[in-house]
């Protein structure tokens, strides 16, 4: 096993061991499809089979956006506790003792965060398309497939893209936060990026042509997450080095 | 062969120089002892020579290995024991896994590492305690399970900030065996910071002295030690009122200097072998009721405060 991989099975085991991560990560899991399931579900049965598809478009960009928002939340919790755990821990001088590379050591504590984060983005994404389709059949309804391709670009590209970003942007705050909850609480702030592909496309249901907004609303979340990405990674490669570690000892 | 060679080290911090130009040999297979006052510099050279730090000039090589050429060999082949080791630990994690992570990430090889696990805190008398959680042991015991973190990869060089700091004189005691019982039977070297004089006396065969980021003395431990025999002391033990004898002493020109401690007089004499029975008979004529008058060994902590002095002085 590679020494990266160590670090991240190893943070990803603490952070696991505070309750507040262990029922996030379950919540974060549970909570976009359960949301899914009531909004749309709940709402169709007042819906005639004629214009189920209907209700994708008008529904599709919140549940989407809700399963991005649940899936980064993971993130801001382990990374905190990955990055500025160790220093509140005062355990990071023993590994920087190790013969573990910068470069190790920062590829560990991003997997530490981010893998999770995508595992539960593609299971709440999986769960929710099973159970809205079983359900809409189960309903009387023709199949419905969820999300439909403006959601699954937003969830295959946006998402992933910011949750590399939160971890960017906790190894920049790292070093200016003494405390994990300061941590996270700094970096929740960036999940309402995820307000914009939920509350844009509302726009066009009065004025119509909801369906550019929602592909309008996507292009520029994925502009702000891939502008948080470049410039929060170009930040934090620069500030993830022995020197600047060592000096948060 | 050294283990250790220092070159003309500096480090700076801003305005403050933590090291100045520092040269220093530690031999491959010694205890060698840092001494010197909180501040001195002992912590920051340990850092440079574990790699944790850049140094501002000069340079180091641990083992064969430069710290500007080989950081990561160099941190492969060290065990180092940071300050307040004790806090050091991931509390959240048993003492096992503890040691089980920086196995791993010291690279050591799958079948090994239990055994050596076992084998350290069976010596350390903590296997009972493994699935306990870290957070849950004793100071003491954290400190005990720090130092097995350093040893377990058996490194050719310990890095050691303060060993038995925090831990209670049996346990202290122990880690001094265990010190000495390594280095013979591994020819390890031991690099170690401390303040505890006796400590030093009683682990080191080598000293350095360092104040203000300057090593102010270094050398072989006895050596060192029988350079002060040349100043020796007397320990002169009254019964009854010390101030009386202090009245006498202090009058008498062969008494370079005194000092009091609750029923003991100590005296530096000049040329003793002559002096020391006038200094009995003025003191008997006097009606002091003298006890014994018998030579105060030489300590380190002579030598440490002579030369701590006197490189304050300069």
């Amino acid at each position: 096993m590679s020494k990266s991989m160590i670090v991240a099975k190893t943070d990803f085991k603490n952070a696991l061991k505070l309750k507040m991560v262990k029922y996030g990560l379950v919540m974060a899991t549970i909570f976009g499809p359960i949301m899914s399931f009531i909004i749309f579900l709940g709402v169709l049965p007042i819906v005639p089979p004629s214009e189920a598809q209907l209700l994708v478009g008008l529904m599709g960009p919140i549940i989407t956006a809700m399963l991005g928002m649940f899936a980064i939340i993971p993130t801001t919790m382990i990374a905190a506790n990955a990055l500025v755990g160790e220093r509140e821990m005062n355990t990071l001088e023993p590994l920087l003792c190790t013969p573990l590379t910068d470069r190790e050591l920062l590829w560990g504590k991003t997997m530490a965060g981010a893998f999770p984060s995508l595992i539960i983005l593609a299971s709440s994404t999986a769960i929710t398309t099973v159970g809205i389709a079983i359900g809409s059949v189960a309903l009387g309804y023709p199949i419905i497939i969820f999300p439909d391709l403006a959601g699954f670009f937003l969830l295959a590209t946006a998402t992933p893209l910011m949750i590399f970003a939160v971890v960017a942007v906790m190894i920049i705050i790292s070093g200016r936060v003494t405390r994990v909850y300061e941590a996270y609480q700094a970096t929740t702030g960036i999940i309402m990026v995820f307000m914009i592909p939920m509350i844009l496309p509302m726009i066009g249901l009065e004025t119509g042509g909801m369906s550019e907004l929602v592909w309008f609303s996507n292009f520029i979340t994925l502009t702000i997450a891939a502008l948080i990405f470049v410039i929060g990674w170009a930040i934090a490669f620069r500030l993830f080095n022995r020197d600047k570690l060592v000096s948060m000892v | 062969m050294d283990d250790v060679v220092i070159s003309h080290l500096t480090k700076n911090f801003g305005e403050l120089i933590a090291v100045n130009d520092m040269v220093l040999d530690v031999p491959a297979g010694s205890i060698f002892g840092l001494l010197g006052p909180n501040g001195a510099g002992k912590s920051t050279t340990t850092r440079i020579l574990s790699t944790l730090l850049r140094p501002t000039s000069g340079t180091a090589v641990v083992a064969g290995f430069d710290i500007h050429e080989d950081p990561v060999k160099i941190r492969e082949i060290t065990g180092v024991l940071p300050e307040e080791a004790n806090h050091t630990v991931y509390e959240g994690m048993t003492a096992y896994e503890n040691l089980e992570y920086f196995a791993k990430l010291y690279g050591v090889v799958e079948e090994a590492i239990e055994p050596a696990i076992q084998e350290l805190l069976e010596f350390m008398e903590l296997w009972d305690r493994k699935d306990d959680l870290a957070g849950e042991l004793s100071t003491g015991n954290r400190q005990r399970l720090a130092l097995c973190r350093a040893l377990l990869h058996k490194p050719t060089v310990l890095l050691l900030d303060e060993p038995t700091a925090a831990l209670d004189p049996v346990a202290a005691k122990r880690v001094r065996e265990l010190i000495l019982s390594l280095s013979e039977k591994y020819n390890q070297t031991f690099f170690i910071n401390s303040h505890n004089l006796a400590e030093v006396q009683r682990m080191c065969n080598k000293i350095a002295i360092i104040d203000e980021g300057r090593i102010l003395l270094a050398g072989n431990t006895e050596e060192l030690r029988s350079q002060l025999r040349g100043k020796q002391k007397y320990r002169l033990l009254i019964r009854g009122n010390i101030s009386s004898a202090e009245s006498v002493v202090v009058n008498l020109d062969f008494v370079k200097s005194h000092e009091s401690e609750v029923d003991t007089i100590i005296l530096e004499i000049e040329n003793p072998m002559d002096n020391n029975v006038k200094l009995l008979r003025t003191l008997l004529d006097a009606g002091v009721n003298v006890v014994e008058l018998s030579e105060d060994e030489a300590t380190l902590e002579d030598l440490y405060l002579e030369v701590v002095k006197g490189g304050s002085q300069q």
